[in-house]
């Protein structure tokens, strides 16, 4: 528990989630965490911490008759509670004791099944007649608990854990699918960092810094543009970063107020229409490409937008953005810093309470409406959940159930071909960020 | 072109009534109000003159940082030392500074800096600097010295030539009226990003009750609560939020046991106490009753110290002592609890046959006294109340827990501390306070606090 090594050598010393002096070294930590977290099955191991405690008792009681009871104190649920019951008798037994009645019983062996803020205490309080009793006890590490998700009607939207680290995750791309993602990049407050599944394990194929000669803002945001003539594009408060065109992941970053894509290049004009979708007349809808200037000491835009919605080329301050193509126009929605979604269709701008978290994203399917936006809500007590909406008139309608992200989301972005979206939370357990796909099914 | 008005912006009553609210981002701006009843005339994080106190350790931490922090599980993480190692089986220790941290008077953070406020804190330590990193050595191997760094006394503070001392935290001090009342200011260029409020003001020495009518008239977005108040507080409908149990309420001997009859009286004291009934009805069932120094949600195996009344014993012990003192209890006038726990403690030392005479003066056979835990890590809690109450500190061999229960039951077995409680730090807080809730050891954070829209 306590060696003495550099602390990145120190599994218990992993950086705190606020803070942003990770390194690069850290990625490599992860990539355990991940596997845990994609596999999502961790098998506890309670045979090292019986025996040990085991040994204990025998070592006070000897070989003999005791009466033993088993107490559970601590978190542990019924079904463990009763596997490590049954392995403590059978080592208690491999070291000589028999289990008879108190009152046939040389000794009496309460073992209790406690913990601790880090990890469980297993202690056994031991009676051998008139004797003072003897405490004997043993501690073993406590694994992490793992999210459960869940379904929704009419339509359902799914999350697909990606990523999970301990440093804050601002944004995740996925690369390479097929169909379930092969290669992703993993952007944080300090770098970004390239993995590929490889054997059913996440490696880290590449890494780069981000460079950046002002203090983060705290709630920091980041988001990664897939480009097309290079990897990515990396958007910062007050930083822009360019990958390198070659297939070795360099960054170049810049102090820059450029602002920020609010519609990925698939949806926008520059890249694609949608005869599908809002088409009127035979006329495909093109969905301008708006951009957004983000505050470069917050955690919000500022409010101003290029070239702007109608004859708004400025709007509230906003943490997040959606839209939703109407027949003739785009209907704009912003989740502002007053808690309000303001809508604008470009020649008004109505707020509204929609009870709504902060982050909201569009998406195009082929499920609905062909649009949705998705948006935060409550989840449990303790975290948030996503939602999918359409809007058919004025008001939104909700098309899938709730999904709990089992905790604080911090991101919310729309993929780069616009049918998904990426969700970060923080979890409530273990505080670690998770990333996830957010991807709507129709449910026929 | 299909357009709406206000006026048709309607959500469905249905919709919005199976909705709750979502977590907003954290929001900038504002200022916080709190309330407390500390009132510090010193701000420096090491100034032993000033009682230790939650409330202390919280201010301290608002304006200075250690080199290590610890997480509620007590994990160590890095502050301003970002790396660190032992050498020389852990009697030497080395922790390399951060590049981007400046004190609020613009002066950077140097390890010569570091170091003396280091050696300031605690005069016996050999601290020195050497290049980027400050260097700890220590004449046997201490395996809790960074858990003992990441202590807010320990915090690295840097004296200005008035006297003044300046941090590297979050916020920075704009006026200061020791005693009375503190305004601080967001660092614009904090290096671990800027707090969410613009500004805290706080006041001091202010009462459970007017700290409890300041956040009532919307005066006040954060106060402490009386933990015997906490359960009314919360009927009443306020928000109220508490640490895990991290103050020891006990029975201090002011001596040591001298013969063995007073060893015998002891533990007739102990066996006679009614933790049960004080808890339900002084506490208003706060806290936890105890019979060990650490409380169980530390270590794991406080439930092993035996905390039930055990009279016939207690008066079997009692009348194998012909000569029975009758002693003084001491409690604090103004703490009501502590008045209250030793009138109802003499109640009980008399079913057993034992003289307690409660008392406010100063002098006093047994005192009754509250000792914050210094943190979450058990082995610096405990070896920070052996020191507060004059014994030798219990040194971590190997940090096991059966080692841990060791060293408590050898203080305990010295007879001079009869544990009673473990009580949590509690607060209340405004409602539009968000991001905020106490940890595990009492400490919070509001760096990451911001006051929401919805000010009530």
């Amino acid at each position: 528990m306590h060696r003495a090594v550099y602390n990145l050598a120190i599994p218990n010393m992993l950086n705190c989630p606020l803070r942003s002096g990770s390194s690069l070294t850290a990625a490599l930590r992860t990539s355990f965490l991940v596997l845990g977290f994609v596999v999502g099955v961790w098998a506890a191991d309670w045979n090292s911490p019986e025996q040990q405690l085991a040994r204990k008792v025998a070592a006070v009681t000897g070989p003999g008759a005791v009466a033993l009871t088993v107490e559970n104190r601590s978190s542990l649920g019924r079904r463990e509670t009763e596997v490590i019951s049954n392995g403590l008798r059978a080592a208690l037994e491999a070291a000589g004791l028999r289990f008879v009645k108190p009152e046939q019983a040389a000794a009496t062996v309460a073992i209790s099944l406690s913990e601790n803020s880090s990890s469980y205490v297993w202690v056994a309080e031991i009676r051998q007649g008139a004797n003072e009793v003897a405490v004997v006890m043993v501690s073993a590490s406590r694994p992490e608990g793992l999210p459960v998700s869940h379904e929704s009607v009419p339509l359902s939207l799914r999350k697909i854990p990606l990523w999970v680290q301990e440093e804050r995750i601002l944004d995740v791309a996925v690369l390479e699918e097929n169909p379930a993602p092969e290669q992703i990049a993993v952007l944080d407050a300090e770098k970004i960092a390239i993995y590929r599944l490889q054997g059913g394990k996440w490696q880290q194929q590449q890494a780069s810094s981000i460079t950046h000669a002002r203090p983060w803002p705290r709630d920091l945001r980041g988001r990664l543009v897939p480009a097309k003539d290079h990897l990515l594009d990396v958007y910062l408060p007050g930083v822009f970063c360019r990958s390198s065109a070659g297939t070795t992941l360099a960054l170049t970053c810049h102090e820059s107020d450029d602002p920020w894509p609010l519609v990925v290049g698939s949806l926008s004009g520059g890249g694609a229409n949608f005869p599908s979708f809002g088409a009127v007349g035979g006329s495909p809808l093109t969905i301008t490409s708006m951009r957004g200037f983000f505050a470069p000491t917050r955690n919000f835009f500022t409010g101003a937008l290029t070239p702007g919605v109608g004859k708004f080329t400025t709007v509230a301050k906003y943490y997040s953005a959606a839209f939703v193509p109407r027949d003739k126009y785009v209907l704009w929605l912003f989740a502002s810093v007053d808690g309000q979604v303001h809508m604008v269709d470009g020649v008004s701008d109505v707020a509204a309470r929609l009870r709504w978290g902060s982050d909201l994203t569009s998406v195009r399917t082929s499920c609905g409406a062909g649009w949705q936006v998705i948006a935060t809500t409550a989840g449990d007590p303790d975290g948030d959940a996503v939602r999918a909406f359409e809007f058919p008139d004025r008001d939104p309608v909700a098309v899938s159930a709730p999904v709990d992200l089992a905790g604080r989301i911090t991101a919310l972005w729309t993929e780069g071909k616009g049918d998904s979206a990426i969700a970060v939370a923080r979890s409530r357990e273990t505080g670690n960020y998770e990333a996830f796909r957010l991807a709507i099914a129709c449910n026929q | 072109m299909k357009r709406f008005g206000w006026q048709s912006l309607v959500i469905s009553s249905l919709f919005a009534a199976t909705l709750a609210a979502a977590q907003a981002r954290p929001q900038y701006g504002d200022t916080l109000h709190v309330a407390m009843r500390t009132a510090p005339t010193t701000l420096h994080p090491a100034d032993s003159t000033q009682p230790d106190s939650f409330a202390r350790r919280n201010l301290t931490l608002l304006m200075f940082e250690t080199l290590l922090t610890t997480d509620s599980s007590g994990r160590i993480h890095p502050a301003l030392a970002r790396s660190w190692q032992a050498v020389a089986g852990n009697r030497r220790w080395e922790f390399r500074l951060r590049h981007d941290v400046s004190f609020h008077d613009g002066t950077a953070l140097t390890a010569e800096i570091a170091a003396a406020s280091l050696r300031a804190a605690n005069p016996s330590w050999n601290v020195s600097a050497a290049g980027d990193s400050v260097v700890i050595e220590r004449e046997i191997a201490d395996l809790e010295l960074p858990a003992e760094l990441a202590l807010p006394r320990n915090a690295i503070a840097k004296s200005a030539p008035d006297g003044k001392p300046s941090g590297t935290g979050p916020f920075h001090i704009v006026d200061w009226q020791p005693g009375k009342k503190l305004s601080l200011a967001a660092e614009e260029n904090y290096w671990d990003g800027r707090p969410f409020v613009d500004a805290i003001e706080i006041e001091m020495g202010r009462n459970y009750h007017d700290q409890s009518i300041a956040l009532e008239l919307g005066r006040a977005d954060l106060v402490e609560v009386a933990p015997e108040q906490a359960h009314r507080a919360s009927m009443d409908g306020r928000r109220v939020s508490s640490s895990e149990p991290m103050e020891l309420v006990a029975l201090l001997f002011t001596r040591d046991v001298v013969t063995p009859d007073e060893k015998l009286l002891r533990d007739a004291l102990a066996l006679s106490v009614e933790r049960a009934s004080m808890r339900s009805v002084l506490l208003q069932g706060a806290g936890q009753p105890a019979a060990g120094i650490l409380p169980d949600w530390m270590s794991g195996y406080g439930f092993v110290f035996p905390m039930e009344t055990d009279l016939p014993r207690a008066r079997h012990l009692r009348e194998q002592v012909r000569a029975v003192p009758t002693w003084t209890v001491a409690y604090d006038p103004s703490d009501s609890i502590a008045r209250l726990l030793a009138e109802r403690v003499a109640l009980n030392a008399r079913d057993a046959g034992l003289s307690l005479q409660p008392t406010a003066g100063a002098s006093a056979d047994l005192r009754v006294v509250r000792i914050p835990l210094a943190a979450a890590e058990p082995w610096i809690a405990l070896a920070n109340v052996a020191a507060a109450i004059g014994l030798p500190s219990p040194k971590n061999n190997g940090g096991s827990a059966e080692d841990l229960y060791s060293a408590e039951q050898g203080l305990l077995g010295t007879k001079r501390l009869i544990p009673l409680f473990h009580l949590p730090a509690t607060y209340g807080a405004a409602a539009n306070l968000r991001d905020w809730s106490p940890r595990p050891d009492g400490s919070w954070n509001l760096a990451d606090a911001c006051l929401g829209n919805e000010k009530q």
